[in-house]
């Protein structure tokens, strides 16, 4: 067989495994969720903020609830791979293993974007502003792409520490913060009546953000998970 | 293998000399600055140490790419020294840019984007020991240390061009146009800075050369005890 096809297809079969999981079990999606709404409520409280929020704040809120949230679903994809050594199987298929990466992050990308949009009109409601607009979910989802693109590559890393699931947000939110200083500079843009063409600076810092990571992914996945 | 290398005796006596000497020359022999007076001289100070902090993460990083290429534990030593040493190194920067803050900005510290990202650098190499105490085999230390410290340079260029699309109020020296207030320097003062960065880089290689020795030395001792 052609080995692109081959190895495209197992990317297809882990992502494709990771959204049986998750229709299963139903346990990522609402947990990020819930959490992710718990963070905006803790935040209205600990800041005072007021419903007719500006803009800056909204998106400042918006990336924070995210990035904390996708930590959790970053982890539960990880450990479930820990559990039972499902990982030793996944290891065993004969193709690079950068192939389990992109199939890992495509998982996380996509139930974190989804996270992400269900949070969208929420905010709508609570702050007054329509955020269900074309540009933001541009922004939404290229800075999801990188974020969780380096998410997944650290969570292979901090998966074989001791100190496992505590690890994962030390290393990822210090090595992730030009990503999110990038989202929410643009997203508050977007917000406050601006064009793409007006953080076009943003944007390509996000495009190279998620162009480093996946490039990360691609050349390091393979030896982060050698035995 | 326990007996000094001559070559480390005399660096270590180079910097006996030299370091001193530049402490003299920055305080007595460089003009004192017109508006901000004798405080800008923490800036020779400030700007090497700064240097020097990047300096040892960029040869942390081409280590750690060398050890994932070869796989000689050498190469880990040298990344782990440069981290361990750049590590304070960044965090003389940031103490000593917050003594001149305070005279001249009038507050130890503002959330000026220059600061914050240092700041947050000197978290990344912070969490970098953080993920070697969690692992177990030297070898696994090695390795995730090598991709982590790759990754962590990969982001700093992110992390400076994200700075230079704001606004800052830190201080320019090398200007490339724009942003920031830049001071120009008499000729004494950049040759006091040259002399400066220069006496920082052989103190950067004398200390890591040392911490390499004593990983070096380590490593020894526990193959005593088994």
């Amino acid at each position: 067989m052609n080995p692109i096809l081959g190895y495209l297809k197992v990317v297809w079969q882990i992502l494709r495994k990771e959204v049986l999981i998750e229709w299963r079990g139903r346990q990522g999606i609402p947990v990020m969720l819930v959490f992710a709404l718990m963070i905006v409520f803790l935040f209205n409280f600990a800041l005072q903020l007021s419903p007719d929020l500006q803009a800056g704040l909204a998106a400042g809120l918006l990336w924070v609830s995210l990035a904390f949230a996708s930590t959790l679903g970053l982890n539960r994809s990880i450990n479930l791979e820990r559990e039972n050594n499902a990982l030793d199987g996944l290891l065993m298929v004969p193709v690079d293993r950068s192939a389990i990466f992109f199939g890992k992050a495509l998982g996380n990308f996509l139930f974190t974007t989804l996270v992400g949009l269900c949070l969208l009109p929420v905010f709508s409601l609570l702050y007054q502003q329509n955020m269900l607009q074309f540009p933001l979910l541009l922004v939404l989802i290229l800075g999801l792409g990188a974020y969780t693109s380096l998410g997944t590559l650290l969570s292979a890393l901090s998966i074989q520490a001791r100190t496992r699931d505590i690890l994962l947000p030390v290393l990822l939110y210090p090595l992730a913060l030009p990503v999110l200083i990038a989202a929410v500079e643009a997203s508050q843009g977007v917000l406050s009546g601006g064009t793409l063409g007006d953080v076009d600076h943003w944007i390509y810092l996000l495009l190279a953000g998620f162009l480093l990571f996946t490039a990360s992914g691609l050349l390091f996945f393979e030896t982060i998970l050698e035995e | 293998m326990f007996k000094k290398p001559q070559l480390l005796v005399a660096l270590d006596i180079l910097c006996l000399v030299t370091f001193p000497a530049a402490v003299v020359l920055i305080l007595f022999f460089t003009p004192v600055e017109a508006v901000m007076g004798p405080v800008q001289k923490v800036f020779y100070f400030h700007m090497s140490a700064a240097w020097v902090g990047m300096l040892s993460f960029i040869i942390a990083a081409v280590a750690g790419g060398a050890y994932l290429v070869t796989r000689r534990i050498k190469w880990d030593w040298l990344s782990i020294a440069a981290i361990e040493v750049g590590l304070v190194f960044a965090v003389i920067a940031i103490l000593s840019g917050m003594i001149w803050a305070r005279p001249i900005w009038n507050t130890w510290w503002v959330w000026d984007p220059r600061l914050t990202t240092t700041a947050i650098m000197v978290m990344i190499y912070f969490a970098y020991f953080i993920l070697r105490s969690g692992l177990n085999t030297p070898e696994t230390q090695a390795r995730l240390g090598a991709v982590y410290a790759i990754l962590a340079v990969a982001t700093v260029p992110l992390t400076f061009f994200s700075i230079r699309l704001f606004r800052t109020i830190h201080p320019v020296v090398i200007a490339t146009g724009g942003g920031g207030s830049a001071f120009n320097m008499s000729p004494r003062m950049l040759n006091a800075l040259f002399v400066s960065l220069f006496v920082f880089t052989l103190l950067l290689a004398d200390l890591v050369w040392h911490r390499f020795r004593l990983a070096q030395l380590q490593q020894d001792a526990d193959q005593e005890v088994y």
